[in-house]
């Protein structure tokens, strides 16, 4: 059962297509896990509908907009190209078994990054980060060793958890395999994991700023008196 | 069965018929009046997103949608969705992918598609939802009922695409105050829905 969901305000964002990549991808991979959550996207996206269907105009120029529509689906490589792509996505599957049991969104970010390089953040964290593509947010796994505890640290940008297997407590909570994070920049928590397995779990977190070393430092304090 | 107003619940059923009719057999003509329904609209929906696409591309776009429409239409199931929720969901994922593409962002390094990360269709859903004909015409009239700032922040991130966070420094108002807005009105339409 899970407990702990993204919130409306996430899941309006998602629903909207305007959420960032990096945090859609948190919330695509709880929706595989919830079909709690699925239904209330399904009752979001009727909002998009009805903002579709809002307003009707008069269309000046239909009819050759779809002479040229049709003229462009008939010179299409081929009609099933669409099925095609639905066997590709089998033998896909078939091949990553291993994966399988993961949402399918973070399968294909896993068997994108191969093999994953665990670095040790502290005795009983590991970290491996995953091959997104994105800039603004860093897509990683975290293991928390069975029975381990975090240090206590805060977050310098916003993160979200996606927890995939096992369970870790905090100060506010038991969280499990499903449950949904997110931790504001600021907040202070120490997880620990559950004796019994270790704790996986699919961070998406804010890429920091870069400061740019001494050159900044040393650059920064005069912008204020550039003119303009 | 025989009513085909616009705005009434037979009306959402025949779009979804005629979208099924091009889904079995190709139905060209069905096409042709789905095309002449929701090709305006699309270009009205994308033509709201704050002035950020030019007269070309939101022409090029909805082609690219309508043509989505046409090699989709078999994975379409009119019980599980109506035709324009289906049709919304294309035209959000054929956005956030233009968008992606004009970002300074390397499309080349991205792992997963636009539609790895947002579901296309509905059609995956465990549960069927019978009432779908109706919660479409009760979302409708919701819209218009709802208070009209929380209606504007709606429109802003279901029209525009913007985060809470622009729509905050768009109208000049704390960003507690948005979400707020958003979730009364996003209360009030499950309130709405639940309650049948």
């Amino acid at each position: 059962m899970i407990h702990f969901h993204p919130d409306d305000n996430l899941l309006t964002e998602y629903s909207a297509g305007a959420l960032d990549r990096g945090l859609a991808i948190a919330v695509k991979a709880h929706l595989s896990l919830c079909p709690q959550c699925r239904t209330k996207l399904s009752q979001l996206n009727l909002i998009g509908s009805a903002m579709l269907e809002s307003e009707t105009t008069v269309d000046d120029d239909n009819a050759a907009s779809f002479a040229a529509l049709m003229k462009r689906i008939h010179t299409l490589p081929t009609a099933s190209s669409d099925a095609r792509s639905d066997e590709d996505a089998e033998v896909d599957s078939a091949k990553h078994v291993k994966s399988k049991r993961f949402p399918p969104v973070v399968s294909k970010l896993l068997d994108n990054t191969g093999e994953l390089r665990w670095k040790a953040i502290s005795p009983s964290l590991r970290q491996a980060n995953l091959q997104s593509g994105q800039d603004k947010y860093e897509v990683c796994l975290h293991k928390i060793r069975k029975g381990g505890r975090v240090v206590e640290h805060d977050h310098h940008g916003q993160e979200v958890t996606l927890i995939l297997e096992g369970a870790f407590s905090d100060e506010q909570g038991t969280y499990r395999a499903g449950d949904f994070l997110v931790r504001e920049p600021g907040e202070v928590h120490r997880p620990t994991a559950t004796q019994d397995q270790d704790c996986l779990c699919l961070t998406v977190v804010a890429a920091p700023v870069r400061v740019k070393g001494l050159l900044g430092m040393f650059v920064n304090p005069f912008i204020r008196f550039q003119p303009g | 069965m025989k009513d085909t107003t616009p705005g009434t619940k037979d009306s959402t059923r025949h779009w979804s018929q005629l979208l099924e009719a091009v889904g079995q057999h190709q139905d060209e003509q069905a096409f042709a009046r789905l095309h002449a329904h929701f090709r305006p609209l699309i270009r009205n929906f994308l033509i709201a997103n704050g002035g950020a696409l030019s007269v070309d591309t939101t022409e090029e776009l909805v082609q690219e949608i309508m043509t989505k429409v046409w090699l989709k239409a078999h994975s379409y199931d009119s019980s599980k969705a109506a035709a324009s929720t289906w049709i919304f969901t294309l035209t959000r994922n054929a956005r956030i992918d233009f968008l992606r593409k004009h970002a300074r962002q390397d499309a080349r390094t991205e792992a997963l598609t636009t539609e790895d990360i947002w579901d296309e269709d509905d059609t995956h859903q465990p549960f069927v939802y019978l009432h779908q004909h109706r919660a479409q015409q009760q979302v409708h009239s919701l819209l218009t009922d709802l208070p009209a700032e929380q209606r504007q922040c709606l429109a802003k991130v279901y029209m525009e695409g913007k985060s809470h966070s622009e729509i905050a420094e768009e109208l000049k108002l704390p960003l507690g105050t948005v979400k707020s807005r958003v979730r009364l009105g996003i209360k009030r339409l499950q309130a709405t829905l639940e309650v049948r």
